[in-house]
């Protein structure tokens, strides 16, 4: 992730590591990008100017450490420098309340005690991926890199430019707030989310 | 050990710091504490109900967006471009 160029790749090292390390994470790429602009222009845009810096950039890339990191993070970075500001962001949620809001031990336990693991078990596709669209992009962001994309919290914050203690906690609010919205699909499922049957 | 474990009659109903254990068992279920971590989740899971029911909603829901959630897929011609992009500046 250091911005100083080592040293200069060659032409042919240029195709080598574009080709082999960083197009075979296109398709999670694409899916991120997805999942933050809900459009499939502006995920393609956002993807393919992702790829064109860092082709650009390739010289400050370390053959050898994580490319998939690397390159979320570029495209993490050209969604909030460019896309975010032009996108037309639906009802934006104010952040920092709901982050207070859910800080509080009272909607942990609230949380667990409402929803049921066994109703989980019995959703589709469709409610799971709703849930996790309805959240603000700062708590999706954490979740598919996390579950989608299996990274680790080092890696996130890095990706994210935080500490890890805020991937964490912001994971567990992030979690709480989808745990939220299951529960409303759970009781519309008809599932007694309050007491066990 | 195993057996108690299933038994929710010796666990505590409730939990004294319930923000702190679950994000803690957050951290464990990410695979973030190494081998200390499931040694604290097997003592959590026998001790604490609301532990119990928090760790296994939390694998339930891991699961869920592991396996049900719809994946786009890439448009054909969005490789191309990329390439032909590429080669207009190499």
């Amino acid at each position: 992730m250091s911005e100083v160029q080592r040293r200069k790749y060659s032409q042919e090292e240029k195709n080598s590591i574009f080709d082999g390390e960083f197009m075979p994470h296109i398709d999670s790429m694409y899916n991120f990008a997805y999942r933050l602009t809900f459009d499939e222009d502006d995920a393609k845009d956002l993807v393919q100017d992702t790829y064109l810096k860092a082709y650009r950039f390739i010289n400050s890339f370390e053959q050898g450490t994580n490319a998939k990191a690397w390159l979320f993070r570029i495209l993490k970075n050209s969604f909030i420098n460019e896309y975010r500001k032009k996108s037309k962001q639906p009802a934006k949620v104010d952040y920092q309340e709901v982050e207070t809001y859910y800080n509080s031990d009272d909607v942990d336990f609230r949380g667990t005690t409402d929803l049921r693991a066994e109703s989980v078990k019995d959703m589709i596709g469709d409610e799971i991926s709703n849930a996790l669209n309805s959240l603000a992009v700062d708590f999706r962001t954490v979740i598919i890199l996390c579950d989608l994309e299996g990274f680790t919290y080092e890696e996130m914050a890095k990706i994210l430019d935080i500490p890890i203690g805020t991937v964490r906690s912001r994971l567990h609010r992030a979690r709480n707030l989808l745990k939220e919205k299951l529960k409303g699909y759970a009781q519309h499922m008809g599932y007694n989310t309050d007491e066990e049957e | 050990m195993d057996k108690k474990e299933e038994s929710a009659g010796e666990r505590k109903l409730q939990c004294s710091d319930v923000s702190k254990c679950f994000e803690l068992l957050e951290s464990i279920l990410d695979g973030e504490m190494g081998d200390p971590g499931k040694e604290v989740l097997k003592e959590k899971l026998a001790k604490c109900q609301p532990c119990f029911e928090h760790y296994h909603l939390e694998q339930a829901i891991r699961d869920l967006l592991k396996t049900k959630c719809s994946k786009q897929a890439v448009p054909g011609e969005l490789v191309d471009s990329i390439r032909t992009k590429i080669s207009d500046i190499k």
